[in-house]
């Protein structure tokens, strides 16, 4: 179980560093070779083949696939209609003979005869209708396209457009009244921008990211759609990297199979007591789960290294993927110490793959948008295919909240690497409260393991920002000030009630108290030192100004030393407070801490709302 | 018959122990959820005027803008023009945000109007703004097409008079619908992988030959359950869909599609796991073929997600109905061929 005792001195404690890493290679090797992870000859083989024949099917759906939107709107029309030919090429739209009964009969969601144009009145109809506009708008495009090559380019083009992104700093949603936030008066750097008028074409990207103040995030879709000088009106789209989105998800969808080998290989070592070996053999459990982790970690990394070499990716997404591969890899591990049954691990790992692709993907998607994106590595990764510099303190953001995260579900994780978990059929909350009790032993670790949980705490409150933001601002604050408030009481009382359960804390409201107050404390400390957000130009949003103004960081410059140490003071009670309240809960059993837990939301929501409201004004 | 149905109930009743099922539905919760945040976040930006005060203010100026301002000035849109006098006096108002966006419209030679467009970067308007840039834009083109109209061979064809419809619709017909039609036959296949490996794993399958069942019993059973967890599922979002609003127009054939999709993947992982007997490779070649077998099935004339779109949207007609029954008829030979390997594999050890 425990590594042997270090011969004492430094040079001792070096030379076990030493043997323990060699240990950790031979498993490694092991593991890559002949373990019970391998996979056998056969099935590489025949993996191959299916590859091989998922690439060649891959290109035939390219050239000959149906859509899934083929021909789902019926049109009636007439062959000399004018729209009979918008119709007729729009994939969306099936062309049917215009018969009136049809029509009524439903069988038609758009009737067309000669020049008017009828709908059924549903959702459908309108739907179809819509879609009929846009099939004749593309048409026309089209058409123009064909008149511009016969020599008429003037009359079909009459508007050569060259469209420029320029920061003025700050939100575009200030207009809600929020001067004080962002960076005011860089709005000079903006004009600036656009005033090479002449300049050459192409060039929407001037004029910002080169401002101080506002960390403008440049956008990148402009770049690569505008790239000629004139650009037609009908080639403006919102700022969307769709192609490099798509190919930075060729970067995550092998990771979702690493995982599978790498957590059957976990889950095998507990299923019949195989792992019992390598627990007796003199070494410890953390170079065990290095050496198990090692190849699958390595396999990752060599994958992304050639998808980033197929794609033309540089070392920066690379780098930016390794955060994930961690991740997923610390996610599976978890899972596979904590699955009974190969079932059981297939809905672990599922849950794992969804919610890990959906956490780096969805705020990818916003890439040109917001600087909200920037909580996803794999922006990184799309910034780095779109040939657009990514600056140190920007990738750091990004990356080391789940570096961190992926580090803690180890270290919890293994925390079950020992017998009584290894091999017990346990349900998985009973194995999560195991391991979040291990190291738990007084006060202090309470606190500390607050800390822990923090980078958890950090990417739900994100990823609970990057989902709200896009609502409106009335629905979006509410709702977000009640999700933070939920997502940091679990946080601060989850291991709280692990430890009552595990009976490290006798049940009495003295030691509630106590245990409470470390880990509002724990809490309050490490999201003093979390102000690195505020740096990264979070607060150009107004959902991520709300994160902060809660967290106490971004207050007024205004106020006076008093009011300062108040408002410094206050999230310290705050946290205590509802630390306690949930403490003392989860001190009295499982339903209690619900109820406790409930209450502290409550609370916490009250003070987030209150803060808001009174600093935003 | 009783050993089929005893197997069934054991693979359902673990599956209950364990209390994973909740998980699975969790996450197509979480999966639906998330669709329609992105869904409410891809309309505010590609249909402005539908989520939020929508409308964009423009500062036109240059030697063409009194041009625009006359052509396009009291168009209806997401859109309102300011004319200025000089290109400072707008990038003034652009800066201190009297106006979202900025055009300096300047003729050129060929006769052909240049707009040089400022819009802000980075911000979450901006793609609105970029939106109502473009209605403009496009509204400017056409009359001045209209205006020289007389030099074109072929004339654009007139924009029916309808309102552009909301993006929603479609995607929550032609993308969620299929998607939540199509995972629980997923996952469906990947957990029947599951019971042979697990059984081969723990020795248990030997055992249970020892017991009165018989192989085909066994393969009967665990097919059972696991394909009759898909058609529920599916039957159990249909309902939330509907109670949301979103009214599925033939219920019973979408539902009956995705038990024939669940068979034919309970049968290719149950296939997989008796040849291949351990989870990792059974896993790694079912995620494998699903692509494979979906990108085929992409090939037909209507792909999977196409028609369970039709049959969702009532847009279905003889050709849907027909491949149903194509689907309905490849599982019932795939689980039967399935079936008879299984069996000699599993009495064969």
């Amino acid at each position: 179980m425990t590594a042997p005792g270090p011969e004492g001195g430094d040079r001792g404690r070096a030379g076990e560093l030493v043997r323990q890493a060699r240990h950790a290679l031979r498993i490694a090797r092991w593991e890559a070779l002949s373990g019970v992870g391998g996979l056998d000859r056969r099935t590489l083989l025949s993996a191959l083949v299916a590859v091989l024949a998922i690439a060649g099917v891959g290109a035939a759906v390219a050239v000959a696939g149906t859509p899934q939107d083929a021909n789902v709107y019926r049109v009636g029309v007439a062959h000399d209609s004018p729209y009979y030919e918008p119709v007729r090429q729009d994939p969306t739209l099936a062309v049917r003979d215009p018969d009136y009964d049809d029509f009524a009969d439903r069988k038609l969601e758009v009737i067309i005869t000669r020049e008017t144009i009828q709908a059924n009145d549903t959702r459908k109809g309108r739907a179809a209708a819509a879609e009929v506009k846009s099939a004749v708008r593309r048409y026309n495009e089209r058409l123009m396209e064909a008149e511009a090559e016969r020599g008429n380019e003037t009359a079909a083009f009459p508007v050569s457009v060259d469209l420029r992104y320029v920061d003025r700093g700050g939100s575009g949603l200030g207009g809600t009244g929020d001067g004080s936030g962002g960076g005011d008066g860089d709005g000079d750097g903006g004009g600036d921008g656009g005033d090479g008028s002449s300049g050459s074409g192409g060039a929407g990207g001037d004029g910002r990211a080169t401002d101080g103040g506002g960390f403008g995030l440049p956008s990148i879709g402009a770049e690569t759609l505008f790239g000629s000088s004139g650009g037609r009106p009908s080639d403006i789209r919102p700022p969307f990297p769709f192609v490099s989105l798509v190919l930075a998800f060729a970067f995550v969808v092998p990771m979702n199979f690493v995982i599978q080998a790498y957590a059957s290989s976990i889950l095998g070592e507990r299923t019949n007591r195989r792992g019992e070996l390598t627990l007796i053999a003199p070494v410890s459990p953390a170079t065990i789960v290095a050496g198990k982790t090692l190849p699958y970690f390595g396999a990752m990394i060599g994958i992304a290294t050639l998808t980033a070499l197929a794609l033309g990716g540089g070392i920066v997404s690379v780098a930016a993927v390794v955060p994930i591969a961690l991740l997923f890899l610390s996610a599976a591990f978890v899972g596979g110490l904590l699955a009974r049954s190969h079932k059981e691990l297939t809905f672990v790992l599922v849950t794992v793959s969804v919610s890990v692709t959906a956490y780096v993907f969805v705020p990818a998607v916003f890439t040109n948008v917001t600087p909200i994106a920037v909580i996803s590595p794999l922006t990184m990764v799309v910034r780095d295919l779109e040939g657009v510099a990514v600056s140190a303190p920007t990738f750091l953001f990004s990356t080391v909240p789940m570096l961190v995260a992926s580090g803690v579900l180890f270290y919890l994780g293994g925390g079950l690497y020992r017998e009584e978990d290894l091999f017990a059929r346990k349900p998985i909350p009973e194995k999560i409260l195991d391991a979040l009790a291990a190291p738990i032993r007084g006060p202090t670790s309470v606190g500390a393991v607050t800390v822990l949980l923090i980078p958890f705490v950090l990417l739900a409150e994100l990823l609970a920002v990057a989902v709200l933001f896009v609502l409106p601002l009335s629905l979006s604050l509410p709702l977000l000030l009640s999700a933070l408030a939920t997502v940091e009481e679990v946080g601060k009382s989850v291991h709280v009630l692990a430890g009552f359960e595990r009976a490290r804390f006798d049940r009495s409201l003295r030691s509630a108290a106590v245990v409470g107050a470390a880990s509002g404390t724990g809490f309050f400390i490490a999201e003093k030192v979390v102000v690195v957000g505020q740096v990264v130009g979070l607060e150009q949003l107004d959902a991520g100004r709300a994160l902060q103004r809660t967290a106490g960081t971004g207050l007024g410059e205004s106020a006076s030393p008093i009011v300062l140490l108040g408002l410094l003071l206050a999230p310290l009670f705050l946290h205590v407070v509802t630390a306690v309240v949930s403490a003392v809960g989860a001190s009295r059993g499982r339903r209690a801490y619900v109820l406790g837990l409930a209450g502290a939301v409550v609370v916490h929501t009250l003070y987030n709302l209150t803060v808001v409201i009174t600093l935003v004004r | 018959m009783s050993g089929r149905l005893r197997i069934a109930r054991r693979e359902i009743a673990s599956l209950r122990r364990e209390k994973t099922i909740v998980l699975a539905i969790l996450i197509q919760l979480f999966i639906a959820a998330f669709s329609s945040f992105l869904l409410v976040g891809l309309v505010s930006m590609y249909a402005p005027g539908s989520v939020q005060g929508g409308g964009v203010t423009i500062g036109v100026t240059g030697e063409a803008g009194p041009d625009v301002i006359e052509e396009i000035g009291d168009a209806d849109g997401g859109f309102e023009l300011r004319a200025y006098d000089t290109r400072e006096a707008a990038r003034e108002a652009f800066a201190d945000r009297t106006v979202d966006a900025v055009f300096v419209a300047d003729r050129r030679d060929s006769g052909v109007v240049e707009v040089t467009v400022l819009v802000p970067d980075g911000s979450v308007r901006s793609t609105v703004i970029v939106v109502g840039v473009r209605d403009a834009l496009q509204a400017y083109e056409h009359a001045r097409r209209d205006a020289l109209s007389a030099q074109l061979d072929r004339q654009p064809v007139d924009l029916p008079a309808v309102p552009d419809g909301s993006p929603t619709f479609t995607f929550t017909y032609t993308l969620l619908v299929p998607l939540l039609a199509a995972l629980p036959a997923f996952i469906s296949g990947s957990i029947a992988a599951d019971t042979i490996t697990e059984e081969v794993d723990a020795g248990t399958l030997s055992l249970l030959l020892v017991t009165p069942t018989t192989a085909a019993e066994i393969v009967d059973g665990k097919a059972l359950a696991t394909i009759g967890l898909a058609p529920i599922q599916a039957a159990a979002w249909l309902a939330l869909l509907w109670a949301n609003g979103t009214a599925i127009a033939d219920p019973l054939a979408i539902v009956a599609l995705v038990a024939a999709l669940a068979t034919i993947l309970v049968a290719l992982g149950i296939g997989l796991a008796v040849r291949f007997s351990t989870r990792e490779s059974a896993q790694l070649l079912y995620s494998l073929l699903v692509l494979l077998v979906f990108g085929l099935a992409t090939l037909l004339p209507e792909s999977p997600p196409n028609t369970v779109a039709k049959l969702a949207l009532g847009s279905a007609e003889g050709l849907t109905y027909a491949l149903v029954a194509g689907y309905l008829l490849v599982a019932a030979v795939a689980f039967l061929v399935v079936r008879r390997t299984a069996r000699r594999a599993i009495t064969s050890g």
